[in-house]
């Protein structure tokens, strides 16, 4: 009877502290659920009901996309911008991060400076890159200088034409997105490149250094392994952003080069007015998006085994 | 461990030469890759017309103006926009902390088979694009009238920042020792007061993190603002209607105003920014 009436009590206390922490959650739970979870279930109806019977469930909307050349190309561009983008942060923030880890004379400064521009607005990074690369912009004015060095050497078809790259179309528009994309999160991957850099005992170092590893090998072989957790906190986050990017290729590509937040804006807004098959691309968008996600974690999971 | 430390002095290295010539150079290119666009945007404000066109536009203004940034107070361009957006970040952000931390707690004390799919679903609901949730959300508060009102915006806020600091504050509060909590039961206090006076004082620092993170969120967002702006425009909306129709000063004058601030935030708590903080916290 004592164990019986023990146990009663446990499951008692087990409910009340349940009640307790259930009515701590519920706000969050309750938003999370009306507010993100329906919303999102709605847009996965809408995808696949039909534009005109209303009939479903109906794959149109998804067969009106894939037949569109415009939509075709836009996640190619998205797929490019997204690679491009993320390889570029993860080098460059890497990088800097290994730099700013480092003991130097300035760090102090330096490391200020470097991560002051933390947050800046999507918008403003738009603005800004939008100075850097219109035809009288500051891209142009730097280039144009190295090449008229160049040409009085090698000749006049050397000569560089100043164009304006988020308008030239191709390869030129997309790069401006990603290192857009790039400029603005770079202070972010620093950051936690350099939080994955912290965890890293000095010992280990010294270690290699006893062993007699250069640093080349010290970095392939210690640091970067090491590393690898913080690389896929970056890439994960990176590449949700990166695929869904919207304002700046919004503002910088616009109608120039589609990519499929901006295509996704197009058909929902005027003239189009069609939530039907934008709601279709966003899930294209969000598939997309996971299978990047699960490939990679397949990969670098892979990786890790053979590495052990 | 008998040998000194200097002995380990790092091995001649093949790097050890282009290092030392490279290294200055790249410290000087990279902060001037992060810092020059930032110049350019502040320089662009003040320039007089002609110092910003033809094909080689000067990289310093000589004879520096501020007739745009007059002309773009005295338009109104500024003030009502910077009121709409500070209060509806600092009040998103305040909600976002009452909603969130309490939720955030238990799911941090929760068994690690409940947790973990938890957390991670969190992190699926951010996957889908901010439209697949900004479309339906922005229908169902244009028929509850919450169109074009501070509170429509901020509940909006809220959809954007929820799920996110909420996978932050988890993280905070699994690092939080349960014998802290149990210490103070054991004194007799009550489980509000645990959570109250215990709990999250010893959270404080990774809350401040969230909260810096939804309010930056929140005066930086730009798809909710606009789906559900018809009259008022938030501070991004007046940048993307400067970039769509203003001159080149304009834009790069409004676009200051909504950098400056965080520049100066991000400058004076940069002590409390450490890397550690933001490991499980970041967000492009």
């Amino acid at each position: 009877m004592a164990a019986r009436s023990h146990s009663q009590s446990r499951v008692v206390s087990w409910i009340r502290k349940h009640r307790w922490e259930i009515g701590l959650i519920s706000p969050l739970f309750f938003y999370v659920l009306t507010l993100t979870l329906a919303p999102i279930l709605d847009s996965v109806r809408l995808s696949l009901t039909g534009p005109l019977d209303g009939r479903f469930p109906s794959l149109v909307n998804y067969r009106t996309i894939l037949g569109s050349d415009v939509f075709r190309v836009a996640v190619v561009n998205t797929v490019i911008v997204a690679l491009l983008s993320i390889s570029l942060q993860l080098g460059i923030g890497l990088a800097v991060a290994l730099t700013l880890h480092a003991r130097f004379r300035f760090r102090g400064v330096v490391r200020t400076l470097m991560l002051v521009p933390l947050g800046v607005p999507t918008i403003v990074a738009g603005a800004v890159m939008l100075l850097l690369f219109a035809r009288s912009g500051y891209l142009n004015a730097i280039l144009l200088p190295l090449t008229d060095a160049v040409s009085s050497v090698l000749g006049p078809a050397w000569r560089f034409q100043p164009l304006s790259w988020t308008v030239a179309g191709g390869w030129r528009t997309l790069a401006t997105v990603a290192i857009a994309d790039m400029w603005k999160v770079l202070p972010m991957v620093t950051l936690i490149f350099l939080a994955g850099l912290q965890t890293i005992p000095d010992e280990v170092n010294e270690a290699a250094d006893v062993d007699g590893a250069t640093r080349w090998q010290r970095f392939t072989r210690v640091t970067f392994p090491l590393l690898i957790p913080y690389l896929s906190i970056a890439v994960i986050l990176r590449a949700i952003d990166a695929f869904r990017i919207f304002e700046l290729a919004l503002v910088l590509a616009g109608r120039v080069e589609p990519v499929l937040g901006t295509y996704i804006w197009n058909r929902y807004g005027p003239p189009t007015n069609d939530p039907f098959t934008a709601a279709a691309a966003s899930m294209v968008l969000f598939g997309v998006l996971l299978l990047f996600i699960v490939v990679y974690l397949r990969f670098v999971a892979r990786a890790r085994e053979a590495g052990a | 461990m008998s040998h000194p430390v200097e002995a380990y002095a790092a091995p001649r290295d093949r790097l050890d030469w282009p290092l030392r010539v490279l290294f200055p150079l790249w410290i000087v290119v990279s902060t001037l890759i992060v810092l020059v666009p930032l110049y350019l945007l502040f320089m662009v404000s003040v320039a007089p017309g002609v110092a910003i066109f033809g094909e080689r536009p000067a990289l310093v203004v000589t004879q520096p103006t501020l007739r745009f940034w007059g002309r773009v107070i005295e338009r109104g361009d500024l003030w009502l926009p910077l009121r709409k957006s500070l209060s509806v970040a600092s009040l998103t952000t305040l909600g976002a902390i009452l909603i969130a931390s309490p939720g955030a707690y238990v799911i941090a004390r929760l068994p690690a088979r409940l947790r973990y799919p938890l957390v991670i679903g969190l992190l699926v609901t951010r996957m889908f694009p901010e439209f697949a949730i900004g479309v339906s959300a922005a229908t169902r508060f244009a028929r509850l009238g919450l169109v074009d009102n501070y509170l429509g915006l901020i509940l909006a806020h809220l959809i954007g920042s929820l799920p996110f600091i909420a996978w932050i504050l988890v993280g905070t509060f699994e690092d939080i020792p349960w014998d802290l909590e149990e210490a103070a039961a054991i004194d007799g206090s009550s489980r509000l007061g645990t959570l109250l006076r215990v709990v999250f004082p010893a959270a404080a620092p990774g809350i401040a993190v969230a909260a810096l993170f939804v309010w930056l969120y929140s005066w930086n967002e730009f798809l909710y603002a606009r789906l559900l702006t018809t009259s008022q425009n938030t501070l991004p909306l007046q940048v993307f209607q400067a970039i769509d129709r203003g001159t080149k000063q304009q834009m790069a004058a409004v676009a200051s105003v909504l950098v400056l601030p965080i520049l100066c935030v991000v400058y004076f708590l940069q002590r409390y920014l450490r890397p550690g903080a933001l490991a499980g916290a970041v967000k492009g």
